[in-house]
C-alpha cells in the first residue's frame, strides 16, 4: 500500500485547502453578484474560462512532472529550450482556444438575447486576465515543481488541486478588479 | 515514453481537446442555470456548486495525471491502478463530507438560509461526488491507455476531454442526486 499512503499524505492536506477555498470563492461570488449580473457575457463565459486556464495548468505540471521524472527537464530553476517550447506551445494554445471560447460564447450569448454592453472593454478584460494568470502560473508552477521534486514529492499530488482551486478564486477576482478599474 | 514535443505538437494535440473543454463547460454552465433554477433552495445549492466543481477537478485530475505519468514511466500496473483508485476514492469521501461541513457553517453564520436540514449539506455533495467519480475514473483509464497505445501523449490529450465530461456529468449528478434526495 506504498503509494496508497504516499498519495493520501501528499494531498489530503492540499485537497482540504484547496476545497476551503472553493468555499471562499463561493462566498466571493454571492457577494459580489452584482457587479457580475450588469455584465452578463462574463457570468456565461466564467466556467469554461476557469476550465480554460485549469485544464492548461494541469497540462504544464503533469508535463513538468513526468519530463523531471525521465529527465529532459534538469532539476533546477533554470531556462532550457524545452521549458521555452513548452511555454510558447501552452501560450499559443491558451490564445487560441480563448478565441475559440469568446466565439463560441458570443453566438451563445446573440442567441440567448443576453445585453452585450461594452464588449470590446470586456474582450479585453477577459483576455487580460487570461494572459497575466497563464504567465504567472507557469514561472511559479515551474519553480514549484523543481523543488517539490527535489524534496522527493510528487508535483501532481499538490500542485493541481492547489492551482484548479487559486484559479477558481483569481480569474473572478482578477475580472471584477479589472472591471472596477476600465469600466 | 515521452516524447520531445515541439510547440506545434503541443497545439495539434491540446487544441482539439480544449475546444472540446471549452464546449462542454459552456453547455455545463447553461445546464447549470437552467435546471438548479427551479429548486426553492437555489441560494444554499450556489454556495455549493463552486466547492464540488473545483472539488471534482482537485481530485480527478491529480488522478489522471498520475495515470498518465505510471503509463508513460512504465509503473502501470494492476497494483498501482487499484492503490491510485482507492486513494482518490478516500480523498473524494473526506473532501465531500468537509465542503458539507463548511457550507454549512458558512450559512449557518453568514446566510441563516432554513431551506434543508444538516445531513444534507454533507450527503448532497457526498453522492454527487461519488458517482461523478465511478465514471470519470473509469472513462480516464480506458481513454489514457487508448490515447498512449495509439502514441499520444496522454498529458496533452486527456485533461481537456476529461474536464468537459467531468462538468457535464458533475452537473447532471448533482441534478439527480437533489432529486433522489428530495431536496426542495
Amino acid at each position: 500500500m506504498e503509494y496508497f499512503i504516499k498519495i493520501i499524505k501528499e494531498s489530503i492536506i492540499i485537497v482540504f485547502i484547496s476545497s476551503l477555498i472553493g468555499i471562499v470563492t463561493g462566498t466571493f461570488l454571492s457577494s459580489n453578484d452584482e457587479i457580475l449580473n450588469t455584465i452578463p457575457f462574463i457570468l456565461l463565459t466564467l466556467p469554461a474560462i476557469n476550465s480554460l486556464i485549469g485544464d492548461i495548468s494541469t497540462i504544464m505540471i503533469s508535463r513538468l512532472t513526468t519530463q523531471l521524472l525521465i529527465g529532459s527537464i534538469p532539476p533546477r530553476i533554470k531556462k532550457t529550450q524545452r521549458l521555452i517550447e513548452d511555454f510558447i506551445g501552452l501560450f499559443l494554445t491558451i490564445i487560441l482556444s480563448l478565441i475559440i471560447l469568446l466565439a463560441a460564447g458570443y453566438i451563445i450569448a446573440y442567441y440567448m438575447e443576453l445585453k452585450l454592453m461594452n464588449l470590446i472593454e470586456v474582450l479585453i478584460i477577459i483576455i487580460l486576465t487570461v494572459v497575466v494568470m497563464f504567465v504567472i502560473i507557469f514561472l511559479v508552477m515551474f519553480m514549484i515543481s523543481i523543488l517539490l521534486f527535489k524534496k522527493g514529492k510528487d508535483p501532481n499530488n499538490f500542485l493541481i488541486p492547489f492551482i484548479t482551486s487559486l484559479i477558481d478564486f483569481l480569474s473572478p477576482f482578477l475580472i471584477i478588479l479589472f472591471i472596477i478599474i476600465f469600466i | 515514453m515521452e516524447r520531445e514535443d515541439s510547440r506545434f505538437t503541443l497545439i495539434k494535440e491540446i487544441l482539439p481537446s480544449e475546444t472540446l473543454s471549452i464546449i462542454g463547460s459552456l453547455a455545463a454552465g447553461i445546464i447549470l442555470s437552467l435546471l438548479l433554477l427551479q429548486f426553492k433552495s437555489f441560494p444554499i445549492l450556489i454556495l455549493l456548486i463552486p466547492a464540488l466543481l473545483s472539488l471534482r477537478g482537485n481530485i480527478s485530475s491529480p488522478f489522471i495525471a498520475r495515470t498518465a505519468k505510471d503509463l508513460i514511466i512504465g509503473d502501470f500496473n494492476k497494483r498501482n491502478i487499484i492503490e491510485n483508485i482507492l486513494s482518490t476514492y478516500l480523498l473524494a469521501i473526506a473532501t465531500a463530507c468537509l465542503i458539507g461541513l463548511f457550507t454549512f457553517i458558512v450559512n449557518f453564520f453568514f446566510f441563516k438560509l432554513e431551506y434543508f436540514s444538516f445531513e444534507f449539506f454533507i450527503l448532497i455533495p457526498l453522492i454527487s461526488m461519488l458517482f461523478t467519480l465511478s465514471l470519470v475514473i473509469v472513462i480516464s483509464i480506458v481513454l489514457n491507455s487508448l490515447v498512449f497505445k495509439f502514441g499520444l501523449n496522454p498529458n496533452n490529450v486527456i485533461p481537456p476531454i476529461m474536464t468537459a465530461i467531468g462538468d457535464f456529468f458533475n452537473v447532471v449528478f448533482f441534478y439527480l442526486t437533489l432529486i433522489i434526495l428530495g431536496v426542495p
